[in-house]
């Protein structure tokens, strides 16, 4: 279980980091949640998706990574094998917490990338804050601010019925069958069908190109496969 | 007689008459200026009556056929799940006896001989509990499905417990909004007639003449046009079912976290049965029984010893004659509902009954008067079958009981089971109910319905035939039930905590 506490110079001034990726580290996940913001990066390199939030009230946007629970394709011995990474992965151990209006950094310090010998220190001696933790901080409030779109963007998706529930049935060269099913995607003869009051609409609101992106990333579907093709050789 | 079918005016609401405006308006574009007109005019006096209700899993189909939310739905109705039917103490009169008649078919139906292998070798578990996991769902009080699963769709196949009341309302709302239903609220004063007959028009009194090629008569158990105007009378089945009344009451639950039954409960008791509905805020409670075998002082005096809480209200008494007419579509009119005929609502077969007639009706609309009489001859045959089939199901319930008391022994005499269920039992004490004797293509209840209540009932086939049996296959599917039983007992929500959840966030709609 994560344990976040309000991150201090005083408590935590030895604490360091672990930044490299891997699955000991927690890496080991088959997505991670994104925002609109981010997608035009991650959709160069991921399937961007929609799955029912944990507890089945809305959707959220996905960043693919395998085709099962705990299947991350992109974990190498040498890290992370795609130049970008999704901020949601790259936040870890750190969250963000608020007290009224004021956003605190928070870090999980039971998480594995914590610890006092290795990794990345996050204060300086007199207790000023290192360039990392200035760079996770600037990263926090980015996520803080792109999540906050998310509620309107799938607000629009179902207000047009944009969102359509796949079931993708993969083939490896081994001759196994595997399914991924759960996941929601653009319904695209739905939005081709779209007036343009309604067109305008999505697009003034900043949702129309995210959207398109949404749909340019399911071409990543094909190199994921690939991966996954390559792991069990 | 070749005029084309384009008006049609349905008289009364509540949720016959609702459920047949909207199957209709959304089926054949009332909204449009190309599409049907749809009428439908109901007595702006008649208050709501808010029976709890039972129906079958059809429902969902017929719901989604006209557009509605489930979330909708669920809030407006004050609606739960169904899963099916528990019987307890129709076997004997000491009562602690029980049976599910559940919704799910059995594991492998139809692909191995389930019903053999149990009698051969698990006949201590009770058959449906064997063969479905849908049993133990209901007896842990879960939920048919997740938080996460789709409006519609099912983990378990289910129907709904409703308020009957607020049900026609929700309807009319959608009728109205959505469907483009025209609505007159007034009185029927007369009906004119053209000279073959058939009905021209309605008198109002406020509205005037309300002209149609198509009546549907929705006005309950008056049935304004089909009896009252063509005198069609109703074939009366007291000889087979002798239950003609009831007396219903609403009963809080004690406590707001106590679980809500995912089936209906149905008692037997000395001259009939007590009904027990959990909705989200209340439960449903009815006796309905033969007053030719009870008094309505002993009918209610039971039912208090049932509910077992000091302050319970006076309950509403309804009576009945069980049977259905004649005919149903007769000339130009067609009755729908408590206007074409009332059994016992032991399965919960009034609304499927309207949502099937509805269909019918919509399906094979007419084009033209001419047409009209074919269809309706059609019409008679499917629904007189039906209307057979409910009753030797529903008799089917009490011939096999071991209870005392007149009430029971008089059903159990062989002068009060139809001729046709008499044969079948025959027959299924050397095989057990399948297709082959149910042959329709939309048969009321499935075969499976005829052997959960069979062999619910302790009715032992014999021994012998030279038909080859595979035990193992049968104990495979056993087993695929026993797994499918476990995991959804671990993934699946309370009843209550899934209905709370709807009423607060709703279902989504993928």
């Amino acid at each position: 279980m994560p344990n976040p506490v309000l991150l201090n110079n005083v408590q935590h001034k030895d604490l360091r980091v672990l930044t490299e990726r891997s699955a000991a580290l927690g890496d080991d996940v088959m997505f991670a949640l994104t925002f609109p913001a981010e997608f035009r990066t991650l959709q160069a390199h991921y399937p961007i998706v929609f799955r029912k939030s944990d507890d089945a009230t809305s959707f959220e946007p996905v960043a693919l990574f395998g085709f099962e629970q705990g299947e991350n394709l992109f974990l190498k011995y040498a890290g992370w094998d795609a130049p970008e990474v999704p901020l949601l992965v790259e936040r870890q151990p750190f969250l963000i917490g608020r007290d009224g209006d004021e956003l605190l950094v928070h870090i999980d310090v039971d998480h594995p990338r914590v610890g006092t010998h290795e990794g990345e220190p996050l204060f300086l001696e007199y207790g000023g804050i290192t360039p990392y933790l200035e760079r996770i901080n600037s990263l926090l409030l980015t996520i803080h601010q792109g999540l906050q779109t998310v509620p309107g963007f799938i607000g629009a998706l179902l207000e047009h019925d944009l969102l359509e529930s796949f079931v993708f049935d993969i083939e490896l060269d081994d001759g196994s069958q595997n399914r991924l099913a759960g996941f929601y995607t653009i319904h695209e003869e739905r939005l081709a069908a779209l007036d343009g009051a309604a067109l305008g609409r999505l697009h003034r609101s900043g949702y129309l190109q995210p959207i398109y992106m949404v749909i340019a990333s399911m071409s990543q579907f094909r190199a994921l496969i690939a991966r996954k093709n390559a792991a069990r050789r | 007689m070749t005029q084309a079918i384009r008006r049609i005016v349905i008289v009364g609401g509540g949720s016959a008459g609702w459920l047949t405006a909207g199957i209709l308006a959304a089926d054949h574009q009332a909204h449009s200026p190309r599409g049907l007109e749809v009428t439908l005019i109901e007595s702006p006096d008649v208050a709501p009556i808010g029976v709890g209700e039972g129906t079958w899993p059809s429902m969902r189909d017929t719901l989604r056929r006209i557009g509605v939310s489930e979330t909708a739905f669920f809030r407006e109705c004050d609606a739960a799940f169904k899963q099916g039917s528990l019987f307890r103490g129709w076997r004997e009169t000491a009562g602690d006896d029980y049976y599910f008649h559940p919704f799910v078919l059995p594991q492998g139906y139809g692909e191995a001989d389930l019903v053999g292998a149990w009698q051969a070798g698990f006949a201590q578990v009770p058959f449906a509990d064997l063969v479905s996991f849908q049993p133990h769902l209901c007896a842990q009080g879960r939920a048919p499905k997740q938080p996460a699963t789709p409006e519609f769709a099912a983990v378990a196949n289910y129907g709904y417990h409703l308020d009957a009341g607020k049900f026609g309302v929700f309807l009319r709302k959608h009728c109205l909004e959505r469907l483009g239903v025209r609505y007159v609220p007034d009185h029927v004063t007369g009906i004119a007639s053209h000279e073959n007959g058939d009905i021209a028009a309605l008198q109002t009194r406020e509205h005037g003449a309300l002209a149609g090629d198509l009546f549907i008569d929705c006005t309950g158990m008056q049935s304004l046009l089909l009896g009252r105007h063509f005198d069609i009378p109703v074939i009366s089945q007291r000889h087979v079912l002798f239950n003609d009344s009831a007396l219903a009451v609403q009963v809080p639950y004690p406590a707001d976290d106590t679980p809500i039954a995912s089936q209906t409960t149905s008692t037997a008791q000395r001259a009939g049965w007590i009904w027990d509905i959990g909705l989200p805020t209340r439960r449903g409670i009815g006796h309905v029984y033969s007053s030719a075998h009870t008094s309505d002082a002993q009918a209610e005096a039971d039912l208090r010893a049932y509910v077992g809480i000091d302050d319970m209200p006076t309950p509403r008494k309804l009576t009945f004659e069980p049977g259905y007419r004649r005919e149903f579509w007769h000339r130009n009119c067609v009755a729908i509902g408590l206007s074409a005929g009332f059994i016992e609502p032991l399965e919960a077969s009034a609304l499927a009954l309207v949502e099937m007639s509805a269909a019918l009706v919509s399906d094979d609309l007419p084009a033209t008067r001419a047409d009209m009489d074919v269809v309706a001859r059609r019409f008679n045959d499917a629904f007189t079958y039906r209307w057979e089939r409910v009753i030797e199901f529903l008799k089917l319930h009490y011939v096999l009981s071991r209870r005392d008391g007149a009430y029971w022994e008089d059903n159990r005499s062989d002068a009060t089971i139809p001729e046709r269920l008499r044969e079948l039992l025959a027959l299924w004490r050397h095989r057990a109910p399948s297709r082959l004797d149910f042959h329709r293509i939309e048969e009321v209840f499935p075969s499976a319905s005829w052997q959960y209540v069979l062999y619910g009932m302790g009715f032992v086939p014999e021994p012998g035939g030279t038909r080859r049996t595979h035990p193992e296959a049968a104990a495979q599917y056993y087993r695929e039930a026993a797994d499918l039983t476990r995991r959804m007992l671990g993934a699946l929500p309370s009843n209550r905590a899934l209905l709370e959840h709807i009423r607060r966030h709703g279902l989504q709609k993928i």
